[in-house]
């Protein structure tokens, strides 16, 4: 008698539906987002601050900058560890950030402009977080593109011989 | 369809295509597992690996090399679950005969023992169990696997001689086992 597996397949596959799902994926792209997102933001409000603050503002801001990071931090283990990201999720993930870098971007300069302390800072920080998202998002579609390249050589091949 | 076609599918996205992937390579998976782990531990380190697989699936960058990145994982899992109980069992060995690396069969008569060749399953399977790791493992990679020196080679991480010499002391101690239990030429 052939000793066999107690776990079929079936029951392999539907034990991996909770790292495939979809919420997962959404959680941690947002958990990243956000993070950074709230990080440059923080960040921004800290340092367009006139003169010295008291030493309970600079600790909240302190704390609200690390709690953004942590969510970050979060969201990336989740993403490079936990969490695959398939081709397709990686070009859609990539806009998303670029939307996200654009908008906090765009806020964070309008504050500053605002508060008169210049956009340049604001905009230099935020275009860094811009371009890189953008370059992730180029470096996504070349990576699909490649991908379904592939799968319809593959596809064809039996067919021309 | 391929394995390779399955692999770029799956990491486009394509679930069905992962699914049928678990399921083509469920049994190999499991058989090294079981093969390497008593009963109890197969099937959780079976599922253990299937994680890392699709964790990982994404960053595979040669879909067509599947296989060998597939029982590297494989090995990464056994190995965590027999550290610590069988400390160094995994530590290279020395080539000492490179130049004994061809695929006979388990029976062939160029290893030098036929009774081999009539031994069922469950009694191989069972002789396998006493062998040490290394010689265990490389016999599973290579026989019921059916990977190639070199795949076995990059698995490891050890050089093709070394899986040569391997393979060659592995067979010689299945041999002497089987003729210790009865089974002569």
């Amino acid at each position: 008698m052939t000793e066999e597996a107690r776990r079929s397949a079936r029951e392999t596959i539907e034990r991996l539906e909770s790292s495939l799902s979809r919420g997962m994926r959404v959680r941690a792209v947002a958990a990243l987002v956000a993070g950074l997102s709230g990080t440059v933001f923080m960040a921004a409000l800290w340092l367009g601050e006139d003169g010295a603050l008291p030493g309970r503002t600079r600790l909240a801001f302190a704390l609200l900058t690390a709690f953004c990071l942590a969510w970050a931090g979060y969201g990336g283990w989740l993403l490079t560890r936990r969490v695959p990201l398939f081709a397709t999720d990686q070009v859609i993930a990539a806009w998303i950030g670029v939307a996200a870098s654009i908008t906090t971007t765009a806020l964070v300069a309008a504050v500053a402009a605002q508060r008169g302390t210049g956009p340049v800072p604001a905009l230099a920080v935020g275009g860094l977080f811009a371009v890189t998202a953008l370059t992730l998002a180029v470096r996504a579609h070349r990576r699909r593109a490649a991908l379904l390249r592939r799968m319809r050589e593959l596809t064809a091949g039996p067919e021309d011989g | 369809m391929t394995d390779e076609l399955l692999v770029v599918r799956a990491q486009l996205g394509d679930r069905a295509a992962l699914a049928e992937l678990v399921t083509r390579w469920h049994g190999p998976v499991w058989t090294y597992a079981r093969r390497m782990l008593d009963a109890g531990r197969a099937d959780d380190v079976a599922q253990e690996i299937w994680l890392a697989v699709v964790r990982g699936l994404p960053r595979l960058r040669e879909p067509g090399r599947f296989a060998p990145w597939l029982f590297t994982i494989a090995r990464r899992s056994v190995a965590d679950r027999l550290r610590g109980e069988y400390a160094g069992a995994w530590e290279e060995l020395p080539a000492d005969d490179p130049a004994a690396g061809d695929r006979p069969a388990l029976g062939d008569p160029a290893v030098g023992d036929e009774a081999e060749a009539v031994v069922d399953r469950a009694e191989l399977v069972d002789a396998l169990s006493a062998l040490p790791v290394p010689e265990r493992e490389i016999l599973v990679l290579f026989y019921l696997e059916d990977l190639s020196v070199e795949d076995c080679a990059q698995v490891c991480r050890v050089p093709v001689g070394t899986v040569k010499s391997r393979l060659h002391r592995a067979r010689r101690m299945l041999r002497e086992h089987l003729e210790e239990r009865g089974y002569r030429p």
